[in-house]
């Protein structure tokens, strides 16, 4: 969604500690550190060692980089995995104006990842809203990048779900289903927003801890901070097409058929706008598969690097 | 679809002549039998269980009697203990298993087992008795005896479900309220679902004979058969269990002198819930016996 642009009147402000000490993770980073663009901080992290290099990148700021959490012990365990926290979460800074927050910010924190952990080139898996930085960064940086996975894309292209267009500004005189994706009810009951929100990006039954681990990465970024995001520019349909078009890697699109965020249709359309792309559906699959079907998704993109690197991912190092 | 498919299948009958369903995993030197929690479920309980442990051990799994697909007598004669224990070398002598470590849950699983032990030393090798249900050890939790099993009740609410006649009206109302406070930890609705899957897969027939067929003991002989269990034993037992009270383990680790595992802040469903804790404590049982095959 494009907005005008908004400045929250608020000095930088740091990011606020999680709610709940971090639960144990089955891998440890092996690097850490935080990269600096315009005086906003981007953490990012390191594990393994080696070529290739996979960079799981940030989805929409409403949640951060354990999004990745399944994926990261798996892949790990045969090349080098690079994940950062969009900034507006996790460990990353929280800029208050909107234009932080725009798509090629995000496309230029990417190159500032991969710069900062001399990664000079990597495959790049995206979920969601992670298309449009990672269409802009295999587009414009052919060098950097060797192929690029995009789950359950959000992009301005193809067949786009009605039901959630209410205008987010209004006052609205219900709260049912997506008009709870309005400025007010945010304010309102933020956690009712986000239990919203991910029950829908998790249809699938038995979701109950993915939710539950969204929804608390969800209250880490806060409130007003996702507010000044939604006034971001994102990629139009027409800027999305030219990009397709100038993709030249391998590329890989996976949704499911039953996602209640996106729909099919942006999946749909980047397998068709981007020459050779291949397009995978998954039979009652929801929006975020990497963490409700993670074996299937970790297979997906074992095989997809092993199309570019043969031999992935079949010999633990 | 099944992570690990059996090596072979088999139907054999009791001495009663009611058949039992059984499947083998795997092979080895040494053989494991996990024991069905019958009738409410059935073999699949296991299912967390047997594709880790067949890769390392022979495994025996069968269907209780009134459950999967083994036949669902209706009297409850068929259900009494000595029928129960019976079926357990029944389907160890038509698997060609001399002797095995047994491996239960709650009530029909363990104290079965602990019956077998103490009758038959020489087949049991071991006992794994995850939320032991040894009967009498303890008084049961209060809310289970809270409303009687055989009247009509003035309410639906709650334990009155455990109680005859809802049952019959809603045999289905009462699995998905016991597996849902049993199995009260977050994230649980898989394994919920499952065990009302399989409690349907069953009958309240069965179930109704079963019940009229428990009691009956005597405390003193509990805890003397308890005594006479002279193979290695490991009690599991988590801190929550809302089916069968911990107070029951620490007896059963005074009489018999085995090591008891409390886990903290689980409930009833062991297996099923905590699948990789159970394997691996199954694991390390099976070597703390010297029984290292694989």
């Amino acid at each position: 969604m494009v907005r005008a642009p908004f400045d929250r009147a608020a000095s930088a402000a740091a990011p606020p500690p999680p709610r709940h000490r971090e639960q144990t993770r089955a891998r440890y980073p092996d690097v850490e550190g935080f990269v600096e663009r315009a005086g906003v901080r981007v953490f990012y992290e390191v594990y393994g060692h080696g070529e290739p290099t996979i960079l799981l990148v940030p989805t929409w700021q409403i949640v951060h980089s354990r999004l990745w959490k399944a994926q990261i012990p798996y892949l790990a365990r045969h090349g080098r995995v690079v994940t950062f926290d969009p900034r507006g979460n996790g460990r990353s800074d929280r800029p208050t104006s909107s234009a932080a927050y725009g798509e090629r910010e995000m496309a230029a924190d990417i190159i500032a990842v991969m710069d900062a952990s001399s990664t000079e080139r990597a495959v790049l898996v995206t979920r969601s809203m992670g298309a449009q930085r990672g269409l802009i960064v295999a587009a414009e940086h052919p060098d950097r990048v060797e192929g690029l996975v995009a789950g359950g894309p959000s992009l301005a292209i193809g067949e786009r779900r009605a039901e959630r267009h209410f205008p987010f500004e209004e006052v609205l005189d219900t709260d049912d289903g997506w008009a709870k994706n309005n400025v007010h009810y945010w304010r309102r009951d933020f956690d009712g927003y986000l239990q919203f929100f991910f029950s829908r990006c998790f249809t699938e039954p038995h979701s109950t801890k993915q939710i539950e681990d969204c929804v608390g990465w969800g209250h880490e970024i806060g409130v007003e901070t996702l507010i000044v995001g939604e006034y971001a520019a994102g990629l139009t349909a027409d800027e999305t097409l030219a990009l397709c078009a100038r993709v030249r890697c391998p590329v890989l699109v996976v949704v499911g058929d039953q996602d209640a965020i996106t729909g099919d249709g942006p999946a749909i359309a980047l397998a068709a706008a981007v020459p050779g792309a291949r397009l995978v559906t998954i039979a009652g699959g929801g929006h975020v598969q990497d963490a409700r079907d993670p074996v299937l998704i970790n297979l997906l993109i074992r095989d997809f690097v092993a199309s570019i690197h043969p031999g992935f991912g079949r010999r633990i190092r | 679809m099944r992570a690990a498919v059996p090596a072979s299948v088999g139907l054999v009958a009791a001495a009663d002549g009611v058949r039992i369903a059984h499947e083998t995993f795997g092979s080895g030197g040494l053989t494991l039998v996990l024991l069905p929690s019958t009738p409410i479920v059935h073999s699949r309980q296991w299912k967390g269980q047997v594709p880790y442990l067949s890769r390392h051990w022979r495994v025996v799994t069968f269907d209780g009697r009134g459950n999967g697909r083994s036949d669902r007598p209706t009297d409850a004669d068929a259900y009494r203990d000595a029928r129960l224990v019976g079926d357990i070398e029944t389907v160890m002598d038509a698997t060609g298993t001399d002797a095995a470590v047994l491996v239960g849950l709650c009530g029909d699983g363990v104290w079965r087992a602990i019956e077998l032990a103490a009758a038959r030393p020489e087949r049991v090798l071991g006992i794994v008795a995850f939320a032991p249900g040894v009967p009498l050890l303890t008084p049961p939790h209060a809310w289970k005896t809270a409303w009687s099993f055989e009247d009509e009740l003035p309410t639906d609410e709650g334990w009155a479900k455990l109680n005859r006649h809802y049952w019959q009206r809603d045999y289905a109302g009462f699995a998905r309220f016991f597996f849902e406070e049993i199995t009260s930890e977050p994230h649980s609705t898989k394994q919920i679902d499952d065990a009302v899957g399989w409690a349907l897969d069953g009958s309240v027939d069965a179930m109704l004979a079963d019940e009229e067929a428990s009691g009956g003991w005597d405390l003193d002989a509990v805890e003397a058969t308890c005594r006479a269990v002279t193979c290695p034993m490991l009690l599991v037992h988590g801190s929550e269990d809302t089916c069968q009270p911990i107070g029951r383990s620490r007896r059963l680790a005074e009489l018999t002198g085995a090591p008891l595992v409390v886990v903290d802040g689980a409930d009833h469903m062991i297996p099923g819930r905590h699948p990789v804790l159970a394997n691996l404590l199954i694991r390390d049982f099976i070597r703390s016996i010297g029984r290292t095959e694989s």
